[in-house]
This record gives C-alpha cells, structure tokens and sequence, in this order.
C-alpha cells in the first residue's frame, strides 16, 4: 500500500512539475518610459516568453510606440503596423516573421490559446525596437542609415517609436543630436564621407532606465543641414556639402523609392537655418499625407488570351513590384504614397490569372497581388493615369525580371534591373522562399507537387449529371456553392485555388460514348468527366485534390458526413479533414471510409472525397438548405486543408 | 489434487458439448455453407448470414460447380438480407444477369435498378457483394459489368468499376 501511494505521489509530483513547467500563466511588469506597465497575458512554454495579443498593456506599449495591431483570422496572420511605418507580420504556426521585407527567425512559432494569439515575446520586443532587460523595456536606436547622392546625403534614424532628436550641439562643423530615453547597441563610429558628413559617431550612455544616445557628426566646411523630420516616425536630416543646398525631402526621397529604398512621405521646408529642439507634436502619430489614390482595379482580357490587370491612380506616385519565381508564381506591386479609394478587393480570375488582391497594407502603401497560373510573361506599364499589367499566356524562364521600380503621374518611369541569382524577395506575407525547386516535395509520401501553393476543388457533378436530387436541392448547386466558399477562404489564405468547374457544366462536355451505350445510360461520359477532373489536379502539379458532394441514399435513415479516401498518400488528408469538419460539429461524424472512388483512386496528389451530409435524410437536408451551415461546412474544409498543410509541410519549405 | 478433478470435469463436460453440437446440429446438405456479407448501415461495417449449398451431382465438373456456386453467391448478395435486418442494399430492380469465373475473378452482370444515392450506398452495395464473391475458394477478384459492357462508373458514380474490384479496395 505503501509502495502504491508513493508510486501515486510521484507521479502527482512530475505531472505538477511538467504542468508548471511546459506552460505556465504569469505576469510580467517592466519599467517603461519612467512608469511601470504589467503584462498580464504572459505564459512560459518550455523556458521562452510567450504574449497573447489582447494582452492590455501590449496594447497600450504598442499605442505609446505609435503601432497598432491586426489580428487577421482569415490567414492567422498578425500584423503591427508600426510608426517607422513598416510592417511587422507573423504568422500562426510560422516561426519565421517579417520586419518590413525582412525575415526574421523566431524562437518558436506564435500559437492559439483558446481564441487568442500568442506571439514570441522577445522576437515581439525586438522588432518594435524595444529591448527587454533587467526589468526594463528600454526603446533602442535599431538603425542608422547614410543615404548619399554626391555632395548630398540623408541620415535616417529609426528605432522603437518615434524618435525625437534635440540638437545640444550645433556649429559649423560639429552638430550634435540627444535622443533622450533611447538606448542602442549599434556600433559607435562609421566613416561616411557624403553630403559633407565625414564621420558619424553613435555613443549611450545612461542606465537602462535613463538612457540616452547622441549622434555626433563630424562635418566638412560649409556643409548644411536641414532641420530634422520626425513625424513620420523616422528621424531624418538633410545634409548638403560645399555650400550646396541640402536636398529637398520630398524629390530625394522619391529618387531613394525609384532605387528601391523604402518610401516615406515626408514633406519639409527647404531652410538652412539652424535646427530648432524638436518637441512633440500632437498630429505625430498621424500618418503623412497620401498624394495619390488607387481608384480603380479592373481586369480585362484580351484576345490572345492574356489578361491586363488596369489599375488607376490619380495623383503623383512611386512603385515597387516583385515576383515570385515557380511554384509560388504570385506577383505584387505597391504603389506607395498611396490611398486605395473603396474597401479591399479580392476575387478569383481565369487563367492566365488565379487570383487578384487589392488592399492597403499600410497608410502609405496600396498593394494590388495576383496569384498567377505559371511562371508566365508579365509586363509592367506605367502611365500618366497608373499602372497596367499585363499577364500573358507564354512562360518565361529564369531570364525574366523578377522586381522593378518606377513612377507614376507627372513624371512616368521605368525600370526593372536584370535578375540576380540571389534569393527571391519576401513573399506579400513576409515569408520567403529558398528557391530551391527541388526542395518541394512530400518526402516520405512520395508525391512530389510542382505547385505546392495550388489546392484543386472539386464541386461534384454539374451539368448533365445533377447528382442526387431530393426536394428543391440539387447536388450538382450545393456542390458548386460550398466549393466556391472555401475557394474564397483559401485564396484568402494565401493559396492558389483551382476549380475543376465554377459554373454548373460538365468538367468534360466531348461526347465519347456510343447512342447505343447512351440510350442505355451506361457511358463512358460519366468517367471522361471524371477524368477531366483529375486531370485538371495533375496536369497542374497541385498539392491536395478535395472533391465535395452531398449524399444520399434509398431511405432516410443514413446522416452525418463522411470523408473517403483510397490511396494510402490520401489517409492523413482524409483522417484531418475528417477531424476538423467533425470539430465544427455540423453534423454527425461518419469517420473515414476507404474507397475505390473514381477521382480520388486517379488523383496523383493526395485526395479526398467528403461526402457533407445526406440529402435523403431531414435534418441533413435543413442543414444543406441553409447557406450559413454551406458557409460553415465551407470553413471547416479550409481549416482541415491549412491544418494538413501545417501538420505535413512541405519538406524544406518554410511556407504552408 | 481437488483442483485436478475440477479441470478435469470441466473438460468432460466441454468435450460433451463439442460432441453434441456436432451430432445433433442441422448441416447443409453436402456439407458446406456459403457466407453471404451485407454492409450495414454506419456504410462500413460489415454484417453476414449463411447460406447451404446443394451437395456435389455425381460427375459434375469443378468449374461448373463454381459457377453456380458464384451466381448463387452473387444472387443472395445482390437480394441482401432478410427485410428485418438494417442493411446498405442495392436499388430496388437491381438483378443479376449473369455470373461467369474467369481464373480467379468472377464477372458478375448486373441490371442496375433506378438510383440517385451517393457515395454511402454504392460503397455499402458493392462492398457486400466483393466480401460475398470472394469468400468462395479460388476467387479473389469481381468485374462487374452492367448490361454486358465494361463501365467506368454508374451513372452520375463514384465507384470505380472498369477494373476488378477486391477486398483490398475497401
């Protein structure tokens, strides 16, 4: 007895132990700004700091630094959009994170609890220029960047928040900026020699809770400055050599957009007088001013079968845009300086066209993504009115530009330098790619998908073929609605969608069968159509190949939903997406059935066939007939696809 | 010692249970039982009920014999069982038209009774039928063909069928 109780106990004992350890609810205070600020939705998981985003005083860090958070459930993305401004986005499940166009890696990948996200803490900390230490959150100076054009040159600063420099040193040839309440650990001196700037010195001093950070430059004789900007969150100054007038903000900072550089939207007053102290300005967390608005985005096509994507812009404005190469096969432009006119728009297209986004990521930036049928031609046409872009049917290889600049407006240009063979760009989510073809495959499943970004839907029936039809509901109508419903959260997602119909016809219409084998209803029509289907998954080289349909049956007995499957490669889709249909809990779950079925037996990829509820039975058929549960049924087939996509990645991918 | 007289009791009394089931219970003519398998109505699970055969004719030839045994076989599936127990069954008017064994796989013709059911009843249907064809010696595959000709699937269908189907499908 003895034994046993102690046996018990020490069991107790490492469950507590793993219990408190493995995840544990806590708080955490930091001293921040000369006041303390207690994070309450604080847990540790295996040692790292982990923070849920409604988190209070995340909030109100996150206001004092003049960022504001978006939590999107869509594609479990967050994004912070801070003052710099840039964005900061990290993915549920990716425990990689971007800053702006930068990836980061994080120390573990952000979670659900319950209905709220928990994000790294430190990672968290860090992009927003903050640094966590010794019970302090201290605002860093994260980054000093000369920009130099010839005799002039721009110094921007940026760092947690918004930065405010007071000049305490101010001659002709020294001049000295206190960034009061920021540390840094940047490194203390760099030669610059632009814009009449021939040294550049970065030194702190302080404690962690009092610390501040002067920028000392050196400069050459008759050299100007301008006074400093701060409002758009960075900290810029205008520097001119030899007695030349320090750069215009506004062209300068066009010019550094057209290089590729990042835009701001920053207009000063040409002066050479000295720089006053910089005090903080009730309109400095307001955005800047937008010059140009999107107005329109239309897609048109044309007669050899390309498409032009026309966006219309009014107003001045600069551009960036990028693609991905195969098998991302996606294309963004930004137009920056930008206000989008209406809300964001999102629609799916024919080929050569999958999909179309247009959206503002950020108060200065409109961005306009297309997810794109292959590695196809693509032309980039700016005018006085916008930006056409035209995607043409032909594909083009590793010669074709993969990035390009330019302007809009009153001053339209161009260009879109040779490709290099270095990485491609972050992906529109912040996510990149290695490039590395042969790294996309299911290594041990042996399928290997030349388009792992591509999910092919298939609405059962259509056409002819109605399906079963019971009352006024038809198969081959809800098989087409609830397909394009999880079209729509998928592309939503970030994945390329093909559907094997998107209206009510057959897959295959060639006839093949004989009028004798016609008038007896056995042909082979019905297996052509089939066919069709699977070769619209396999010719695209598509990652999961999801077939809907509705049940039925003699009598009305039978209910619920069941998920088939036949190949082994299939088993982990349809036990998945079995498992998130039965957590919605539309209906009663019927489990995994394995089947000879026609399309998913013939489906190179791994597939499934889900049967959603049966039209026979009554309360099936209420459920059928309410397009809120189609909606429903159509969210729980995304989840079981992006959870397949997350418990089976691709190997060597970072990517969903 | 006492434990002993009790094992060995009980098995006395056990084989004399064997020896009287064995003598008294009614066996099918000729001594063999065909399993007939129905898939009930959760669409998986499979249930079953026997059926007796007639004996051997003198002189009848062994694939003779296994012809009639599939068709028989094929038959009872294909009219599922008794009315009182849940099953997945084939439409109403469906029959078998005929019944050949190729080496190990039978070809079973069917004329398929109007239908409209989903993925449950063609699994459920077939999936009885293989289970049922198979169970007999030397048969471990089923063609089925519809009016005389290979199809790729029924009608508005699921189920592949241009090719044999076996146990191994489901």
């Amino acid at each position: 007895m003895n034994r046993f109780a102690a046996r018990i106990g020490s069991a107790c004992a490492i469950f507590v132990l793993l219990a408190t350890t493995v995840v544990r609810a806590d708080t955490v205070s930091y001293a921040f700004e000369r006041s303390s600020i207690t994070f309450t939705h604080i847990t540790h998981t295996g040692g790292a700091t982990a923070i849920g985003i409604d988190d209070p005083a995340l909030r109100s860090l996150l206001k004092a630094l003049g960022a504001a958070l978006t939590w999107r459930a869509g594609d479990r993305t967050v994004l912070i959009a801070t003052s710099a401004p840039e964005v900061i986005s990290f993915g549920v499940g990716d425990d990689q994170y971007s800053i702006g166009a930068l990836t980061a890696q994080a120390g573990f990948a952000p979670y659900m609890n319950g209905t709220e996200v928990y994000l790294p803490f430190d990672d968290l900390m860090r992009a927003l220029g903050v640094a966590p230490a010794g019970g302090v959150l201290e605002r860093l100076l994260t980054s000093v960047d000369v920009e130099g054009y010839g005799p002039q040159a721009v110094v921007v600063a940026r760092g947690g928040g918004i930065l405010h420099g007071r000049a305490i040193g101010d001659t002709p040839d020294h001049l000295v900026y206190e960034f009061d309440g920021v540390g840094t650990t940047l490194a203390p001196e760099r030669t610059v020699n632009a814009g009449g700037i021939r040294d550049l010195q970065i030194t702190s001093e302080g404690s962690v809770r009092d610390p501040k950070t002067y920028l000392s430059f050196d400069l050459a004789p008759n050299t100007r400055h301008d006074p400093p900007q701060s409002g758009s969150g960075e900290f810029e100054i205008a520097f001119g050599a030899n007695g030349s007038a320090p750069p215009l903000m506004e062209p300068l900072r066009e010019s550094l957009a057209v290089a590729g550089a990042a835009a701001l939207a920053v207009v000063a007053e040409a002066t050479t007088a000295p720089a006053p102290v910089v005090t903080a300005s009730p309109l400095a967390n307001a955005p800047a001013a937008a010059n140009a608005t999107v107005d329109s985005v239309s897609v048109s096509t044309l007669a050899d079968g390309s498409e032009t994507v026309a966006i219309g812009v009014t107003g001045d404005a600069s551009y960036e845009w990028h693609r991905l190469r195969a098998p991302d096969d996606r294309f963004w432009i930004d137009i920056k300086n930008a206000q989008l006119a209406g809300g964001p728009l999102e629609q799916a297209e024919a080929n050569p066209l999958i999909a179309l986004r247009v959206r503002q990521i950020d108060p200065q930036t409109v961005r306009v993504a297309l997810s794109l049928a292959g590695d196809t031609a693509l032309a980039v046409s700016p005018s006085a009115s916008g930006i056409t872009v035209n995607v043409g049917t032909t594909m083009v290889g590793e010669s074709a530009p993969r990035e390009g600049t330019g302007t809009i407006g009153a001053v339209v240009s161009a260009n879109e330098p040779q490709p290099s063979i270095t990485p491609v760009p972050a992906d529109e989510y912040g996510a990149s790619n290695s490039g590395d073809d042969t790294s996309w495959k299911f290594g041990p499943r042996g399928y290997v998908p030349t388009n792992p970004k591509l999910i092919v839907i298939d609405p059962g029936h259509g056409g002819d073929d109605r399906g079963s039809v019971h009352g006024d509901l038809q198969e081959a109508v809800l098989t087409l609605d609830m397909a394009k419903r999880v079209q729509s959260i998928l592309i939503a997602r970030g994945w390329q969608v093909k559907m094997t119909r998107t209206t009510d016809h057959d897959v295959d219409a060639t006839p093949t069968s004989t009028a004798e084998a016609k008038k007896m209803g056995y042909d082979n029509d019905a297996a052509d159509d089939l066919q069709a289907r699977d070769d619209i998954a396999n010719e695209s080289g598509a990652r999961l190949f999801v077939s809907i349909h509705c049940n039925a049956y003699i009598n009305s007995g039978p209910n619920g939903t069941t998920v088939y499957y036949y190949k082994p490669i299939d088993q982990p889709l349809a036990q998945i997406m079995d498992r998130d249909i039965a957590m919605a809990g539309l209906a009663k779950d019927d489990g995994i059935v394995k089947e000879h079925l026609y399309v998913t037996a013939h489906a190179d990829m791994p597939a499934v066939l889900i049967e959603t509820a049966f039209l026979t039975n009554p309360g099936d058929y209420a459920k059928l007939s309410s397009p809120d549960w189609r909606a429903q049924m159509a969210q729980a087939i995304a989840n079981g696809i992006d959870q397949y996509a997350r418990e089976y990645p691709v190997v060597g991918s970072t990517q969903q | 010692m006492r434990s002993l007289r009790i094992v060995f009791a009980v098995v006395v009394v056990a084989l004399a249970a064997a020896a009287g089931w064995y003598f008294l219970h009614p066996r099918a003519p000729g001594g063999e039982n065909l399993t007939v398998y129905y898939t009930k109505l959760d669409g998986t699970t499979l249930g079953s009920w026997q059926v007796s055969t007639r004996t051997a004719q003198p002189g009848e030839e062994s694939a003779a014999r296994l012809h009639d045994l599939a068709t028989y076989a094929a038959v009872q599936a294909v009219a599922g069982p008794p009315p009182d127990i849940q099953a997945v069954r084939f439409p109403s008017g469906t029959r078998v038209l005929d019944v050949a064994v190729n080496g190990p796989t039978a070809v079973v013709d069917l004329h398929m009774g109007p239908s409209d059911g989903g993925s449950f009843q063609e699994t459920g249907e077939f999936k009885g039928l293989v289970y049922t064809l198979t169970g007999i010696p030397s048969i471990n595959a089923v063609q089925i063909t519809i009016e005389g000709r290979t199809v790729e699937t029924l009608p508005g269908g699921h189920l592949e069928l241009d090719e044999p189907l076996r146990r191994s499908d489901w």
